[in-house]
């Protein structure tokens, strides 16, 4: 009787054994299902800035037969003649039953108003074409822009819709005869920032990310570079020190907006320095970047093995030898890996540089490090604020490029680290 | 010449004396009589170009930022006595004036002879002070450099000498770094004890109504001008709460998965994918978090019922969260990796299964690691600005729902400071106590979280 | 050794010519600040401006009026902006602290008509509102829904509750904040008039001025009236994302997005371009830019934007302006701001 109510150590760990195999399934799926979540959201944040700025790289243009009149060109007086006119009555010209001033106007509207501006440039490069009858491709309007791509649907009742009725049917009218194209879109990668989305460029923006970049780059990294050979190096081990190590950790996990505020009242209240310029903002993100400079660098002096610094030492070089000719060219790679890391951070900010002025509406590109700019990030903010559907789609496509940039930088960090770095 | 010009010339001129004290160097190596030298060749001639180089370069820096005033000031002599008395206002514009005449860019209207004769006098002055200044730095270059390497010996200690220089370098470098803690402090301190004085401190931090908004002008109504902090601040947990309640249970499953069941191919092709999720720019995010998250939830909310604000603390919150979900996934799998596998195979040798092991063994070693990560994480979550500068509200909600709009911190110093920007008013002075609120949350959690993990790896090594 | 010698030299080039780049050359582009409403409109200007003209494009902030102003006032140095957007006239204040701070001679130059409008989405229906009902629904403190002279805190929670005749929605209104000129006309002409319908406040009026201002001016900050920023677009995209909401702000915002939202009637008027112009729409201000007379002729490139401005080709009737939604004022009037503008007449101080 007893032997029988006797259970073995065995059979008393097989009872458990399915739900513990159960639970250690449910388990690994879960985490399988965090990762697998974790990626689904990355591939909806992709994927919806993608689905919603492709579309931006190609733009609706409209084939004019353009008569360069010449008693409106006058050719000692091309910067100030009317070319809005060449081009209005060139759309004119393709719908001759058009009558009626207010109708006129609307048919004119279908150009956007920077056809003006290509007209003005073409004539004032190649002066000899004036009376001539040249056939251009110019930009259209915003709206029609945005109709030709799908963006405004057809099917709505037409109070609902910024293209109405009578316009429709011009546009289908140019379509057909082969007169309204969707061509690469070269604007927005060559103009400046404009209240007309179909005028509108990143040109302005990524110039000035450049040259805050440069100034970031040119100021931290050297000086990063240095302190933390100090601190790593020469730095006596005692309260002090590991006080300035606290501090330096701190600063690299300050929110970005504090340095903002610092800048504002450091750089632009006390120092005067002009608002909005690169210089100013890279100085700001130097302040930023710095502190993660120093512990990438510190980091990759700290992975160099003791016996390479005994060598050295062994055969009778100075501490600063030893730095110099052994320590920092190995630690080296590490060193850019972080700075160039530090860099695709300081490209993605725009808090820290609100606070400082790089704000503004400003359409000419910067051409030095005091001329008032404006960042790729600080652009797409502005841009997301404005109403017109059209600057949707190319704030979407300005992201695209940006992480665009950040994955070269971020591609060419691992590259570097996977090339140099020795693993001791 | 121009200063550019200039410098170059220095370095050229320094890169001889380099040249010329190595050279010497090694002539006197070579006469047995002198004895060994004490340091290698290349240390002379760097001493040379030291001596030679940064007494110059000095010079030209201090006497580019010297000059310009007093330049500017003999220029304007001649304005001054034509035409009289001038505000310092007006002086300021005339001397645009002579600066965009001297730059050559457009000037408004018909130059003004005056001007313009002050413009020529400041070029000639100009002319003369560079000419100035080239001879003076390009003697001292020269003549220290003749000077050092006159002095080069054998028991002449150039490379203690070089060494100690860059050393003063170095140690320049790395004050640097402190002096900007200093100032971060000092400049946001400064501004919010004026801010103090004229709002009760208590007030602030206890007061229950955020109605900044005050009347710029003495006959304009505008809000009562109440500064409590309470509702901002809960916003702002509330948001950083959501925020953690994603990234948490995520960034750590992520974590478990990627450090103890994952295989190595699995790991290299899934971390740096998830790394992605931390390089995004936050403005990305907001745009994100506006344009599709806040829309969807909302639609979500008016099929359920709910009555969900067009910017629910939710959308941003989740948002956040996703932001995070590397932070914690990295921070937590370098803390679970550094748990000593003889842990592992203990428990292993006990018969435990694989997530038995991580539940009762690994999870409680590395949590002190875990714990520190998480308050990192918050650290960030709290100091992020963009994503809730477009996608949370600006009104200061003294709610918890998460369906309903409240403002953060971060965006209520965003808000005060663009635009309207007088150094002494309580709504731009309020950005900045904000600001060192902000600053003092933040480091108090990252000081927590670096002594907890601190603390709590010693015991394993 | 050398290679941080070199490094070292390399830096101090860098930062050498970056201190000397900035040091040399005097401001070349016009600085221009202030309100909301018109920066569309200012920055249409500026590009066509700048691409038409040798000069700079000017740089353009938006800050809000009253902001703008006190930027403006804040000195007559190079460093402080040329010309300020206001959607209201400067007041006798703001020109005492111009003076006080050096500036001296301002001209004040009317650029059009603006309309200020209550819209909400066009999703649900239109709202039909007199400004009393507007006063009763924002106001900080209202005459006792039980009668008689005492002010009580506002407790009317929906538009019903004010009017039996409205919708029972919740009283949820966007709005600028005190720096925005469009507060300071929407307190003016909606605020004001809608209290004075009431006889205890309106013989206030002529007793006590400024508590009549305080009870009509002073808003509620209970959640009714939230102040969402300089930024008229932000209150439009809430709009659009929130039926339930209405917002303030000028007619050009909502001309451009028509398809979405629509503006509400006040005493009958709906706002449009013809009411407004004609004035039957009660709420219509002018817009105004304000220049530093200094400046012109020391910063390049003022007095030809100003030309730009004023010609018939951006601010008349067929004027790109109109297009986006400014309201052009009558012939006669443009000619006439048009010549004061050329000749820089300035604000005379007795016109307060």
């Amino acid at each position: 009787m007893r032997e029988t109510q006797k259970i073995s150590t065995m059979e008393r760990v097989n009872v458990g054994l399915a739900k513990r195999y159960r639970r250690e399934r449910r388990f690994r799926l879960f985490g399988l299902a965090a990762i697998a979540a974790s990626l689904l959201f990355l591939v909806l944040l992709l994927g919806s800035i993608v689905a919603k700025g492709y579309t931006a790289f190609r733009q609706t243009e409209i084939l004019l037969d353009i008569h360069l009149d010449p008693t409106v060109l006058d050719v000692n007086n091309l910067a100030t003649a009317n070319y809005a006119a060449l081009v209005r009555d060139a759309v004119l010209a393709l719908f001759p039953q058009v009558e009626g001033r207010q109708d006129k106007r609307v048919l004119g509207k279908l150009v956007s108003t920077g056809a003006a501006y290509q007209l003005q440039d073409m004539v004032m490069s190649k002066p000899e074409l004036i009376g001539a009858t040249k056939s251009v491709w110019v930009l259209a309007d915003d709206e029609v822009d945005m109709f030709v791509k799908g963006h405004i649907p057809r099917d709505v009742p037409e109070s609902e819709r910024r293209v109405n009725d009578q316009e429709v049917a011009w546009i289908d009218q140019l379509t057909a005869s082969g007169r309204l194209q969707l061509k690469f879109n070269t604007t927005f990668f060559q103009a400046g920032d404009s209240r007309e989305p179909e005028l509108a460029g990143i040109r302005g923006a990524v110039m000035g990310s450049l040259f805050t970049l440069v100034v970031t780059l040119a100021l931290s990294f050297p000086i990063g570079v240095a302190a933390a050979v100090y601190l790593e190096e020469f730095a006596p081990k005692n309260r002090w020190t590991d006080l300035i190590e606290v501090n330096i950790n701190n600063l690299a996990a300050i929110p970005s907006i504090v340095f903002g505020l610092l800048g504002l009242a450091v750089f632009l209240n006390f120092m005067n320095l002009p608002r909005s310029a690169s210089l100013v903002g890279g100085l700001v993100l130097t302040l930023m970047t710095l502190p993660t400079i120093i512990i990438a660098s510190r980091a990759s002096l700290k992975s160099v093995p003791p016996s390479i610094r005994e060598a050295a030492l062994g055969v009778g070089a100075s501490k600063m030898q030893t730095i110099s000719h052994h320590v920092l060219p190995l630690a080296l790679p590490g060193m850019m890996t972080g700075a160039i890391i530090g860099m695709a951070r300081a490209l993605g900010e725009t808090a820290p540089l609100l606070m400082i002025g790089m704000v503004a509406f400003i359409v000419d590109i910067p051409h030095g490090f005091s001329d008032p700019a404006t960042v790729l990030p600080v652009q797409i903010y502005l841009w997301a604020d404005s109403p017109e559907r059209a600057f949707v789609e190319r704030t979407s496509a300005a992201i695209m490029v940006l992480l665009l940039l950040l994955l070269a930088m971020n591609a060419a960090a691992v590259l570097l680290r996977n090339k140099f770095e020795r693993r001791w | 010449m121009p200063p550019s010009l200039l410098i170059i010339l220095v370095l050229i001129l320094s890169s001889l004396a380099y040249w010329q004290g190595r050279r010497r160097a090694l002539t006197l190596a070579r006469q047995p009589a002198a004895g060994k030298m004490h340091s290698r060749p290349g240390y002379y001639g760097m001493l040379t170009a030291l001596w030679c180089g940064l007494p110059a370069l000095l010079i030209v820096a201090v006497w580019q930022v010297a000059a310009d005033p007093v330049l500017t000031q003999m220029a304007m002599k001649g304005v001054t006595a034509a035409k009289g008395a001038l505000s310092p206002d007006q002086v300021n514009l005339l001397i645009n004036d002579i600066r965009n005449l001297v730059g050559g860019n457009l000037v408004a209207r018909e130059v003004d002879p005056v001007l313009q004769a002050a413009a020529d006098q400041y070029l000639g002055l100009k002319r003369l002070s560079n000419l100035a200044l080239a001879t003076v730095a390009l003697t001292t270059a020269l003549v220290a450099a003749y000077l050092v390497l006159a002095r080069i010996r054998p028991t002449l200690r150039a490379r203690n000498q070089v060494e100690r220089a860059i050393e003063v370098i170095l140690t320049l470098c790395s004050t640097f770094a402190v002096f900007i803690t200093i100032g971060i402090v000092l400049s946001v301190l400064f501004e919010s004890i004026r801010f103090f004085q004229q709002i009760p401190f208590f007030d602030f931090l206890f007061g229950l109504k955020w109605s900044p908004q005050m009347a710029i002008r003495a006959d304009q109504a505008g809000s009562s001008g109440s500064f409590g902090a309470v509702p901002v601040l809960t916003g702002t947990f509330l948001i950083s709460g959501i925020a953690m309640a994603i990234a948490v249970p995520f960034g750590l499953m992520s974590a478990i998965y990627l450090s103890e069941y994952a295989g190595p191919k699995f790991r290299a092709t899934v971390k740096p994918l998830l790394e992605i999720l931390a390089g995004v720019p936050t403005v990305v995010y907001g745009f994100f978090a506006a344009l599709v998250v806040a829309p969807f939830i909302r639609d979500l909310g008016t099929w359920a019922g709910l009555p969900v604000a067009s910017e629910s603390a939710l959308a941003a919150g989740l948002v956040m969260g996703i932001m995070i979900i590397p932070f914690v996934s990295s921070l937590s799998d370098d803390v679970i990796n550094a748990v000593p596998q003889s842990l592992r195979d203990g428990s292993y040798g006990l018969g435990a299964t694989k997530s038995e092991t991580i539940k009762l063994v690994i999870l409680p070693a590395a949590l002190p690691g875990i714990v520190g990560s998480i308050l990192l994480a918050v650290s960030r979550a709290i100091g992020e600005t963009m994503i809730v500068v477009m996608a949370a509200g600006l009104a200061a909600n003294l709610t918890l729902n998460p369906l309903q709009a409240v403002t953060t911190v971060t965006v209520q110093i965003v808000t005060l400071l663009v635009g309207d920007q007088e150094f002494d008013s309580p709504k731009t002075l309020a950005a900045f106590a904000l600001g060192m609120l902000l600053f003092v949350v933040t480091l108090v959690l990252n000081v927590i979280a670096l002594y907890v993990v601190r603390k709590y790896r010693e015991e394993y090594e | 050794m050398q290679k941080i010698a070199l490094t070292l030299a390399a830096a101090s080039l860098l930062v050498a010519s970056a201190a000397s780049t900035q040091a040399a050359d005097g401001r070349d582009y016009i600085s221009i600040v202030g309100s909301s409403t018109v920066y569309p409109f200012s920055t249409a200007v500026a590009e066509q401006f700048g691409k038409t003209t040798k000069f700079k494009t000017p740089k353009i902030e938006s800050t809000g009026t009253g902001g703008g102003l006190k930027l403006f006032c804040a000195g007559a140095g190079v460093d402080s902006p040329d010309i300020a957007n206001a959607s209201r006239q400067i007041k006798k204040a703001e020109v005492e602290t111009c003076a006080k701070n050096g500036v001296t001679q301002i001209v004040e130059v009317k650029v059009g008509y603006d309309g200020i409008v209550l819209a909400n989405s066009k999703k649900v229906g239109q709202m039909k509102l007199s400004r009393k009902d507007i006063f009763l629904a924002l106001a900080k403190e209202v005459p006792s829904p039980e009668g008689g002279d005492k002010l009580v805190a506002n407790p009317y929670k929906t538009w019903k509750d004010v009017n039996a005749q409205l919708p029972a929605e919740k009283i949820e209104v966007l709005g600028p904040p005190p720096t925005s000129g469009t507060r300071d006309a929407f307190v003016e002409m909606v605020m004001d008039e809608g209290c004075a319908a009431f006889e205890p406040i309106k013989a206030l009026k002529k007793t006590d001025e400024k508590k009549f201002k305080a009870v009509c001016q002073t808003v509620r900050e209970d959640g009714a009236y939230i102040e969402a920023g300089e930024n008229d677009n932000l209150i439009v995209q809430k709009l659009e994302a929130n039926p339930k909401s209405l917002g303030i702000f000028g007619f050009s915002f909502l001309d451009q997005n028509a398809d979405k939202i629509q503006g509400s009637m006040i005493d009958g008027q709906a706002p449009d371009f013809k009411s407004i112009a004609d004035g039957k729409y009660p709420v219509s201000r002018p817009l105004f830019i304000y220049v530093k007379k200094a400046h012109v002729g020391q910063i390049p490139g003022i007095a030809e934007y100003l030309a730009e401005f004023t010609s018939d080709r951006a601010w008349g009737e067929d004027g790109y302006l109109a297009e986006k939604g400014l309201i052009p004022m009558p012939k006669d009037e443009r000619k006439t701001v048009a010549a004061d503008a050329k000749a820089l007449n300035v604000i005379v101080n007795n016109k307060f």
